[in-house]
């Protein structure tokens, strides 16, 4: 073997090495999952533009709900549970501050995930929000159609069925102003 | 010299064809096991490092259930794997893509073994007849050049050991239970089943507790003990109801658990207490009974301390 390819051979080795060790080290970098939104921090809002996935089913009231119905108004659909507790710290926070701009249209629906009916009407009594429309999902698909990694986590979706908002944690009255005036800026 | 070759050619056969084995029982999907597979090539979303099949929480729950709808609705695990991306990013795939950064770990090994492979070939090319060097070496280099061969084919050995030990414990780790379709005891990984639903039922009455919400964890029990007749179960659902200030339904569940087992001591724990919380004499017998019966029981110490506050509540029944 004479020096030059010695010399060629070593170079090639050592660049094999370090096109092995860069995917590695990427690897092992990029491998947590996404940040989990947790109790009391503000929101992870990922601001969006895609089709909202269908929302079908039968409300907590008994009545049929499909969210394809409400278009032309700017929808705030809120996925939670009653056994979530911040959840129950937010709904009634939702629930007053939807109410506010409820005359520019805005409406809320909550998806009540893997709960108990009794227990989701129970917490809905306590926060004074039994008129709220709620599409029970027992088993948790609806939401994962949605990408809903846990709860609490709230969509806004415009007039046009389009997903324009996505925070994952409690939302407060302030961000959901936030995401009605944006949505309704054009 | 022929001998050595024919050994070396006969191990790296073996080692190809395991190989080759290896790849096609990790690409193979077979019928049942395919929910498992795919949940398995999908991350939890809500979780640190583990998968979708790994994981108790309830995001992932539904995503097994979601996967089970796709695959019995004919979709093909590729095509539910899109359907996750789509709504959780590339990053819900386990398996690195073939495009941008994940490219690279596909196309890294490919061009080891490319290297491999070049390199086999020029040593092989040169060694038999040797052949005229190129360019006249000095006396010492022969002696060198044997040296660099002889670490070459050290280096090579090394590595074929490497990929030898791998490819065996590889073939010996999927060989237990994966393909043993007729031995249930095997270790399969189980398919999403009943039982895992209802562990999964437990395990969130479980931290529901921890967090003091009783109410919603007798709710749950409840559920878990209307589908599974276990005793534990319904004492489970006792223990929160005694938690959530409900004693009296708590007693009763007791009674029934211990009509059918009587010298069941978690039964008897849970009636004495609840005996005590609604100021029954027979609290203090019942407590007594279960010391008896389990005196290194967990909850042991507390019971005597409870019956040393107590020394005026009703001797009860002693059985």
């Amino acid at each position: 073997m004479t020096r030059r390819s010695r010399l060629l051979w070593s170079a090639l080795a050592a660049a094999g090495l370090a096109a092995a060790a860069f995917p590695l080290a990427a690897g092992l970098r990029g491998d947590s999952p996404r940040p989990a939104a947790s109790a009391g921090a503000a929101p992870v809002t990922e601001v969006r533009d895609d089709a909202a996935p269908p929302l079908v089913g039968v409300t907590l009231a008994g009545g049929r709900f499909d969210l394809s119905a409400w278009r032309g108004h700017t929808v705030v659909v809120n996925v939670w549970a009653s056994w979530c507790a911040p959840c129950r710290q937010e709904l009634p926070q939702l629930v007053a501050a939807v109410g506010q701009v409820a005359g520019q249209g805005v409406r809320l629906v909550g998806l009540d995930v893997r709960d108990n009916d009794q227990d989701a009407r129970n917490l809905l009594a306590a926060v004074g929000a039994s008129g709220l429309t709620v599409v029970p999902d027992p088993r948790g698909t609806t939401a994962v159609s949605w990408g809903v990694s846990g709860v609490p986590e709230t969509f806004v979706v415009d007039g046009t069925g389009r997903i324009r908002a996505h925070a994952q944690g409690a939302v407060t009255a302030d961000w959901v102003r936030q995401q009605i005036d944006r949505v309704a800026t054009p | 010299m022929k001998l050595r070759r024919i050994l070396a050619l006969a191990g790296l056969a073996a080692l190809l064809a395991a190989a080759g084995l290896a790849t096609w029982r990790s690409t193979h999907d077979s019928g049942a096991a395919t929910v498992e597979q795919v949940a398995a090539s999908l991350r939890c979303p809500a979780c640190d490092g583990e998968t979708v099949a790994q994981s108790r929480s309830p995001v992932a729950a539904a995503m097994r259930e979601v996967i089970a709808n796709q695959l019995a609705a004919g979709r093909s695990p590729d095509q539910v794997r899109t359907w996750f991306a789509q709504r959780y990013g590339e990053e819900v795939l386990a398996d690195p893509s073939g495009r941008g950064m994940g490219s690279l770990l596909w196309i890294v090994p490919g061009l080891a073994l490319l290297a491999g492979v070049a390199l086999s070939v020029r040593t092989l090319r040169h060694r038999p007849g040797g052949g005229p060097p190129r360019t006249p070496a000095p006396p010492s280099a022969s002696a060198s050049s044997v040296r660099t061969r002889r670490a070459w084919d050290l280096a090579a050995v090394g590595v074929l050991a490497m990929v030898a030990a791998v490819a065996v414990a590889g073939a010996r780790a999927g060989g237990v239970g994966s393909d043993d379709g007729d031995s249930p005891a095997a270790g399969t990984p189980a398919a999403s089943t009943p039982d895992d639903a209802l562990g999964r039922q437990i395990d969130l009455a479980k931290a529901l507790e921890q967090q003091g919400e009783y109410g919603a964890a007798v709710e749950i029990y409840r559920a878990a003990a209307a589908a599974d007749p276990d005793p534990r179960l319904r004492l489970r659902l006792a223990f929160a109801l005694l938690r959530a200030g409900r004693p009296g339904e708590a007693a009763g569940i007791a009674r029934q658990v211990l009509a059918d087992q009587p010298a069941d001591a978690d039964g008897l724990l849970v009636l004495g207490l609840a005996e005590r919380a609604t100021r029954s004499p027979a609290a203090s017998g019942t407590l007594r009974r279960f010391l008896r019966l389990a005196p290194d029981h967990p909850a042991a110490a507390d019971v005597r301390r409870l019956l040393s506050q107590q020394p005026t509540a009703g001797s009860g029944p002693g059985g």
